[in-house]
């Protein structure tokens, strides 16, 4: 989902009449390593016992919705649960215009749509976080007097910011146009996952073996994808559906590596129309949007024995980063509400950390494999002037990846590496990291669902694209996924919590 | 970008047959892909997760 990084020679750099640069001169990828390596900088200033994100707002399961919000340090109680949401929303709202300054848009529009992005997506993690759709096991229906739940836990709220997305693209319209300036589901969710790389390390640090087992496995995700599943989507494309190679290839790369990101760098690499990948980016979204809908449910009804296959499944058949990478979220979330039900409870964080590695896996490589079809087009199916460089590899390189690499070594080097006191405050330090996390997966899933209209599947010509996409998505993809992430990774699971 | 009309957009695309090169992509694509991974089951197999 990244790699739309646009590099400017100097000479090259787009400017007004008055000769004012209109590109950027950094890109949204920079940005999001960035921002997330200030978030995680701040938190670890609480091993030296400096809490500095202690006031970020955090969501509990409720029924009185006074004791829904509070701060996530006891020692901002006095902030309360309101004031440590505005605490968070006007911090959120700087930082991001910062960025979005950088990116020389609009600052006053984004900071209005920002501002009705961040409270429709918390107020609707709010509702999610209500007893009767979160509450899990008997001793919490106990504790919130509610004799029945959806048992969706807190991260059910994920699928009530989507819904409330999907409602206000396909149902109100011009609000969605309104506040699209906002809509940025690709800078929340790589903000995210450099968040995430810390926090992950904690939990991997713990146990060594079994991660670095999960690395290795990370590399079949690598090869399923672009071996496998690209070549069988481009031959149904191009020989069952008579695409022309310009249309094959980004809908290939789209549909079969990583959704939004690999179709702008294949149809970039093979020098097409740049609507194309545009066109079929919209395409990817709605589906991605589908599948985070039906697959958590499934994986938790019949992968609940199973949390790593469920965690790898989920990173190979749900395409585009934001919507895979929360959808292991929430199928983490379903798996252990379903397991702790039933009396086993496991370490959270490792079904979450397998969709993430299997996800990273792909996008690192997505670079790569547009050169190698880059090569393949301007030499070979249309030689042209315009050669291929190896040098794309790196313009395309998702470089907030390298942003979760950097938290993840320094979260496994201060667990394991620093002296005993200092490494006994990382997990706390990481947790407030986390809440930020949280967040820019909330701003993440109402993003995506804004940007899902289904109207658009009624435009006239998209049916035979759609028709690609869902025959090789629900008769290939998934299963072909499903068969290889129970290879690799059944049997194992995750550690119990203590 | 402006969306362009995907009918017309397709409707105007020539129809092109799958060129030697591109057989070539896929089989390559799915004979190094099957072997790959039946060498990283083996190894699986012969290297299981260390708990």
């Amino acid at each position: 989902m990244s790699s739309t990084t646009t590099t400017y020679s100097a000479g090259s750099i787009p400017r007004r009449a008055d000769n004012v640069e209109t590109a950027p001169r950094i890109s949204e990828d920079w940005l999001s390593l960035i921002v997330g390596l200030v978030i995680f900088a701040l938190a670890l200033a609480g091993i030296a016992n400096v809490d500095l994100l202690g006031w970020a707002v955090s969501t509990s399961a409720w029924t009185d919705i006074t004791k829904a919000l509070a701060p996530v340090a006891k020692s901002y109680a006095s902030l309360g649960g309101f004031g440590s949401f505005v605490a968070t929303y006007v911090a959120l709202l700087v930082v991001l215009s910062v960025t979005v300054l950088a990116l020389k848009s609009d600052l006053k529009r984004f900071a209005l749509s920002f501002t009705a992005v961040f409270w429709i997506a918390y107020a609707s993690w709010i509702v999610g976080s209500y007893a009767n759709f979160a509450a899990v096991t008997p001793a919490d229906l106990q504790k919130f007097g509610v004799n029945w739940s959806l048992k969706l836990t807190n991260e059910g709220g994920y699928i009530f910011a989507l819904l409330a997305g999907i409602i206000i693209a396909n149902f109100f319209p011009r609000f969605a146009e309104a506040i699209k300036a906002g809509v940025r589901p690709e800078l929340y969710i790589k903000i995210a996952i450099v968040i995430l790389g810390g926090v992950i390390a904690v939990t991997a640090a713990a146990k060594l073996n079994l991660a670095s087992s999960l690395l290795l496995r990370g590399v079949a995700a690598i090869i399923e994808a672009y071996l496998i599943y690209w070549a069988v989507v481009y031959f149904v494309a191009r020989k069952w559906f008579g695409f022309n190679r310009e249309w094959a290839a980004p809908l290939a790369s789209g549909i079969s590596i990583c959704g939004v990101a690999a179709s702008i760098a294949t149809g970039s690499a093979i020098r097409a129309k740049p609507a194309i990948p545009v066109l079929v980016s919209s395409l990817v979204v709605i589906f991605a949007v589908v599948e985070v809908l039906i697959l958590p449910f499934l994986a938790q009804t019949f992968l609940w024995q199973e949390p790593l296959v469920a965690g790898a499944w989920i990173g190979l058949a749900v395409k585009t980063d934001g919507a895979a990478v929360a959808g292991g979220g929430i199928t983490e979330a379903l798996i252990l509400a379903k397991n702790a039900a039933a009396g086993i409870k496991y370490q959270p964080g490792w079904i979450l950390a397998t969709t993430a590695t299997v996800k990273i896996f792909i996008d690192i490589f997505i670079g790569i494999w547009a050169f190698i079809l880059g090569y393949i087009w301007t030499n070979h199916i249309n030689p042209t002037q315009d050669k291929a460089k190896p040098s794309e590899i790196w313009q395309r390189f998702p470089k907030f990846i390298l942003g979760f690499l950097l938290t993840s070594a320094i979260g496994v080097y201060l667990v394991l590496g620093a002296p005993a006191d200092i490494a006994a405050k990382v997990p706390a330090a990481m947790g407030e990291a986390n809440t930020f996390r949280v967040i820019f997966f909330i701003l993440t899933f109402f993003s995506i669902g804004v940007l899902s209209n289904f109207r658009t599947l009624w435009q006239e010509g998209i049916g035979k694209l759609a028709a690609v996409y869902v025959i090789s998505l629900f008769g290939f993809v998934i299963w072909v996924g499903l068969l290889i992430s129970w290879l690799f990774f059944h049997g194992i699971h995750p550690p119990l919590a203590s | 970008m402006s969306k362009p009309n995907i009918a017309n957009e397709l409707r105007n695309a020539a129809v092109e047959p799958l060129l030697p090169i591109e057989k070539k992509l896929i089989g390559w694509s799915l004979g190094v892909g099957v072997t790959l991974l039946v060498v990283l089951a083996v190894v699986n197999h012969l290297f299981p997760v260390q708990l």
